[in-house]
């Protein structure tokens, strides 16, 4: 029998005791930047050059941070060299968005602030651990309250509907040649499937962004992809009585639909979004300006059903499904370097506006909620401009596709009013930016906008 | 159906489409001051708007009397120094010489003090301005503001060498995303944090003297010199570390608007604190009275000091890094224990 070595142990026991461990959630419906910004949180975190607003580091308290190996051997690790790469390389570019969920783990050493805590231990180790997963997943979770007969009928009502009427066509073309209560056979399901997820990806594509995506595994499968789990659509025709001849159409699909919310939703929900302690949701709010009002309602509904898991509280039977401990949750608008810096005020009060229910709902839970317009790479600088005699606050920046820099005034949201004041066609045209040349030659860390706030406000309280 | 009305009304004249605009013309966002906060110079004071004068509610008759009596006493210097000079030059040549040298001097370095004392009263004055213009970005923040007010108080430690390394951090930072709030809050807790921390520790030191001195001094007339010297001193030192280098009108200015504010403030509350601290907190200040009384004067002093820090802080304390007076006064009631 091997004995175990006392320094060793003692060391497992003493990091049992003196390490603290703080889950961080970071979602995020597709194009909110969830990638880029995990990317240089860790950067930052590394290099803390660029950390002014941490009390941590601003306190010189700070030692240092590294990457430790994750907790969950079986969640993907977070891509974090290959991102870092994208972004600092000879040829900059924005990296591959992350499909499904990705962990990583940064650990900081730093000097406790209070006398009490320095005396039992003079250096204390922070595990932050950080979950990305798809916001689209958590669109799922007002799922487990619908039945397929309900889910189908409110689907369909949307896909027939403008904007989506024009991109769900072929799907309702194959919907309606096939009789739901025919004999089931796997070739007309996987077929219904495969529209049914083009429908989706169009959606997604969309010039007017569509965010409203369920079930949110057929366009983000993560390891699912082909799955039977994965194969089933809505269908026409849900009856009153609800009896349905067994092994028609209508019965495989509802029963997959049920096996999709067991094994997928379920489980996502008691593995990962259960376990968290904080959570940052990033939001395009910028996207959804440019796609005009038909964007913006649509990811508005998005938000408000991607929010449900949040005000837990308020649906009581969450409480004992998932006991989700979340005390703080951040929203953030991201890409706040695509307008001039004295808009960001405004960018924040609009993404209050649209998240002004959740907030209010969290906070009833007893939870911290906070807003803030970030930007997790900086791209761009705020310049003044004169155009017919105004004084006009612009942004300059190489535009992505573009090698010469140009200098945008992509429209201002307006100070206490609707986003889309009537009579203006298109009132903002945000441009996307390259990264920067040379960001890897800084040894400060990625340029941001406030994300030292961002981890201020979710790990503050952890590190004193 | 008002709503219906007002929701198809044209776009204002003022709208502007969003597009692109060239290249070369664009310049970084608040130009002039950028380049005053990098460089620190071109008096950036100067652009700060005036602020609001107090509605001053001075008793006219009482300075007309100290007027015309600083006058006639000025007039009688004059004609006693002439006659002076006329007497010595009648008596012989060379005392006439000696004597005219020594009112020259006299005047010369009345002179020179009156104006460093009147320089020390506009640092003291600009601080009192910043710390407004810092309250009134906290309020709202028009486009610019704050770059000139980081202008100016970078200025106004620019030759404070044991700050430079905390300036540089600053204009490390400090980036055209961060709004005149974010800015000053910077300032706040990069630059000011360690004088705070500074400063504290000195009000610390000063209170502590006080009670030792106080506890110790064998005559009543004796402490409350010793008391009233280390005040004097203390406020100086705090105004000096946070840049305002009071001289002496300016200390006594300051130690006047501390009075004010002390009896403003809480003269009761504090009363109320000490009494019960001093009296009831520790046995050994209850048995020994002059200890009582050393406590007392030691937290009296500390409060002085922190009034002065309130008063001398370019930007005002929030809520959160508010000096207090608890460590103080544990450390003072740990004292009798200590000397005992």
């Amino acid at each position: 029998m091997r004995i175990p070595d006392l320094n060793s142990l003692y060391d497992a026991g003493s990091r049992l005791l003196l390490e603290s461990t703080v889950r961080v959630g970071v979602t995020g419906l597709r194009r909110a930047g969830k990638t880029v910004f995990v990317t240089a949180i860790v950067d930052n975190l590394l290099k803390s050059g660029r950390l002014p607003f941490m009390d941590v580091v601003s306190s010189g308290r700070f030692q240092a941070a590294r990457l430790r190996p994750q907790p969950d051997p079986d969640v993907p690790r977070f891509d974090f060299e290959g991102h870092l790469a994208a972004l600092t390389g000879p040829d900059p570019h924005w990296p591959e968005p992350t499909r499904g969920i990705g962990q990583m783990r940064v650990s900081l050493r730093y000097r406790p602030d209070s006398a009490l805590k320095r005396t039992v231990q003079p250096m204390a180790t922070l595990n932050v651990d950080l979950v990305d997963y798809p916001g689209e997943w958590l669109l799922d979770l007002p799922l487990l309250r619908q039945s397929f007969a309900d889910w189908s009928a409110q689907t369909l009502e949307l896909a027939a509907r403008p904007p989506r009427d024009e991109l769900s066509a072929s799907w309702r073309g194959w919907l309606a040649t096939i009789d739901p209560a025919a004999p089931a056979e796997e070739e007309a399901a996987r077929r219904g499937a495969a529209l049914y997820t083009d429908y989706l990806h169009a959606c997604r594509r969309a010039d007017t962004l569509l965010s409203l995506i369920q079930p949110g595994r057929f366009v983000e499968p993560g390891d699912m992809k082909d799955a039977p789990l994965l194969t089933f659509c809505p269908l026409h025709g849900a009856q009153p009585n609800g009896s349905r001849g067994r092994g028609s159409l209508w019965a495989l699909m509802e029963d997959r639909y049920e096996a999709y919310k067991t094994n997928v939703v379920c489980r996502f929900f008691a593995e990962h979004f259960a376990r968290l302690d904080r959570q940052i949701v990033l939001i395009d709010v910028l996207g959804a300006l440019n796609a005009g009002p038909a964007g913006m309602a649509d990811m508005k509904r998005a938000l408000e059903l991607s929010l449900e898991p949040f005000r837990h509280g308020s649906s009581g039977w969450l409480d004992w499904l998932f006991g989700s401990k979340i005390d703080r949750v951040l929203f953030a608008a991201t890409k706040a370097d695509h307008i001039a810096a004295h808009q960001h005020a405004q960018l924040r009060a609009l993404l209050d506006r649209l998240v002004g229910d959740a907030r209010n709902a969290i906070r009833f839970e007893g939870a911290q909620v906070e807003t803030m317009a970030i930007a997790a790479l900086k791209c761009t600088d705020s310049v003044v401009t004169e155009h017919e005699g105004r004084q006009l606050r612009c942004v300059r920046g190489v535009p992505v596709g573009r090698d010469r820099p140009t200098v945008l005034f992509p429209g201002e949201i307006p100070e206490d009013a609707e986003a889309f004041p009537p009579g203006r066609d298109r009132p903002y045209n945000f441009l996307a930016f390259r990264p920067p040349d040379d960001l890897g030659r800084d040894p400060r860390g990625l340029p941001h906008i406030r994300v030292d706030q961002a981890l201020q406000f979710l790990l503050g309280d952890y590190l004193t | 159906m008002t709503e219906r009305d007002t929701d198809t009304r044209k776009p204002s004249p003022g709208w502007i489409p969003p597009m692109e605009l060239e290249l070369d013309r664009a310049a970084p966002v608040p130009a002039e001051e950028e380049t005053a906060l990098l460089t620190g110079s071109g008096d950036p004071a100067d652009l700060l708007p005036a602020p609001a004068t107090p509605v001053r509610t001075t008793r006219r008759l009482g300075r007309w009397l100290f007027g015309a009596l600083a006058a006639l006493v000025l007039v009688a210097l004059g004609f006693d120094t002439a006659d002076l000079l006329a007497r010595a030059f009648a008596t012989s040549l060379a005392l006439g010489v000696l004597v005219g040298l020594l009112a020259a001097t006299a005047g010369i370095a009345a002179l020179a003090m009156l104006v460093t004392e009147l320089l020390s009263l506009r640092r003291l004055r600009r601080i009192e301005e910043l710390r407004a213009e810092a309250g009134r970005l906290e309020l709202d923040a028009p486009d610019g503001r704050a770059d000139r007010f980081a202008g100016s108080l970078v200025a106004l430690y620019a030759d404070r060498r044991e700050l430079a390394p905390a300036l540089a951090r600053v204009r490390d930072h400090v980036t055209d995303a961060h709004d005149e709030h974010e800015v000053v809050r910077l300032l706040d807790r990069e630059v000011l944090s360690p004088l705070d921390r500074a400063a504290y520790q000195r009000v610390l030191r000063a209170s502590r003297d006080t009670a030792v001195a106080t506890a110790l001094s064998p005559a009543a007339l004796l402490d409350f010199a010793v008391v009233l010297w280390r005040n004097l001193k203390l406020v100086r030192e705090i105004a000096a570390l946070y840049g305002a280098r009071p001289g002496y009108v300016g200390s006594l200015r300051l130690l006047r608007r501390m009075l004010a504010n002390i009896a403003v403030a809480g003269v009761t509350e504090s009363a109320h604190h000490v009494a019960v601290e001093a009296l009831g907190g520790s046995l050994a200040a209850a048995i020994s009275t002059r200890m009582g009384q050393g406590v007392i004067n030691g937290l009296l002093t500390a409060r002085v000091g922190l009034t002065a820090m309130h008063l001398c802080r370019p930007i005002a304390f929030g809520p959160d890094n508010r000096p207090s007076l608890n460590r103080i006064r544990k450390e003072l009631l740990s004292l009798p224990k200590q000397v005992l």
